[in-house]
């Protein structure tokens, strides 16, 4: 009984461990602080196996840069703390009020009346990694999903027209957003801008990314890197609502 | 549950070796710690009992 009551609580104090690493890595993902972030849990790792291996020196040497090293992610991650702490009583709990049906419902009508003009338009859902970098990189919206401001963001000769928008906690967050390009060899020369864009950003993190093709009308859907071209409504709808419904029970 | 494991698969496998680690790490500091203190506590009773003991033998004596 006590052997059982010992080993159920060194799993809960490993289960929080995880639940709290899991967090920073996910907070991170998506930031400019991530490679920041590996660096850090290298040197604790190599922290850690000196000190087990019994080589002084060098652990000593390390336990200098790791106290050295917690200064400055403290002053690197100044502002992603910061966000973070202000964040912990906002973001997650709205995410739990979320029509999600609604937010697919307007995107998909606000893609396809665009596709019908032909009108270029990008359109970022965020899911658990965080797009802060990319909403600062952009205009900052905080608006109610809703496909007529969608199309009005996209129509042409308006400030915001340029670069995507990004959806996230159930809102429009930002518009005129820069996406990083994808860097993979094998996707086609024939792609624009914009479909780069898109698998450029979902292969970065973990958001939905809409595209509606300004040459063809067509939308298309990039997720983990990955572009399916083409898309009616129904399979829009059905894609979208299969990948939010997946990260609302996470 | 199944798409729970696949969704950030590898943050999560990530997050558990860290967390591993840094569990047996603390364990051990932990234990360390407390066998500093059993033996800080160790000594200073011997300590006690030494002078205790010196003490109670140079009051017989004068007795």
């Amino acid at each position: 009984m006590n052997n059982y009551l010992s080993l159920s609580k060194i799993l809960i104090e490993i289960g929080i461990l995880w639940f709290v690493y899991y967090g920073i890595l996910l907070f991170a993902r998506g930031t400019r602080g991530v490679y920041i972030l590996r660096g850090i849990i290298l040197i604790t790792l190599i922290f850690i196996i000196t000190k087990q291996l019994g080589f002084e020196r060098i652990n000593w040497i390390f336990t200098k840069i790791f106290a050295l090293s917690i200064l400055a992610f403290l002053i690197i991650f100044q502002q992603e703390i910061r966000r973070g702490l202000a964040n912990i009583g906002q973001r997650r709990w709205s995410r739990f009020f979320l029509k999600e049906s609604e937010i697919i419902n307007e995107v998909a009508t606000a893609c396809f009346l665009l596709s019908k003009r032909k009108i270029g338009a990008l359109i970022a859902i965020g899911r658990e990694t965080r797009l802060e970098n990319y909403i600062e990189s952009g205009v900052e919206i905080d608006a109610k999903v809703n496909s007529e401001l969608i199309i009005t963001i996209f129509m042409p000769n308006t400030p915001l027209h340029d670069g995507g928008i990004i959806i996230a906690g159930g809102k429009i967050v930002a518009s005129g957003c820069l996406f990083p390009l994808t860097q993979n060899p094998k996707v086609l020369t024939a792609l624009g801008t914009r479909h780069r864009a898109a698998l450029g950003l979902s292969e970065e993190t973990d958001a939905i990314v809409v595209i509606v093709s300004e040459e063809t009308g067509g939308v298309s859907v990039a997720i983990g890197g990955r572009l399916t071209h083409d898309l009616d409504r129904e399979s829009l709808e059905r894609v979208l609502s299969n990948l939010y419904r997946t990260d609302k029970k996470n | 549950m199944n798409n729970w494991l696949i969704n950030n698969f590898w943050i999560k496998i990530v997050s558990l070796i860290l967390a591993v680690i840094t569990w047996f790490y603390v364990n051990e500091e932990l234990i360390k710690e407390k066998k500093m203190a059993k033996q800080l506590y160790k000594s200073s009773v011997i300590d006690q009992i030494q002078t205790r003991t010196s003490f109670t033998e140079s009051i017989g004596q004068r007795k």
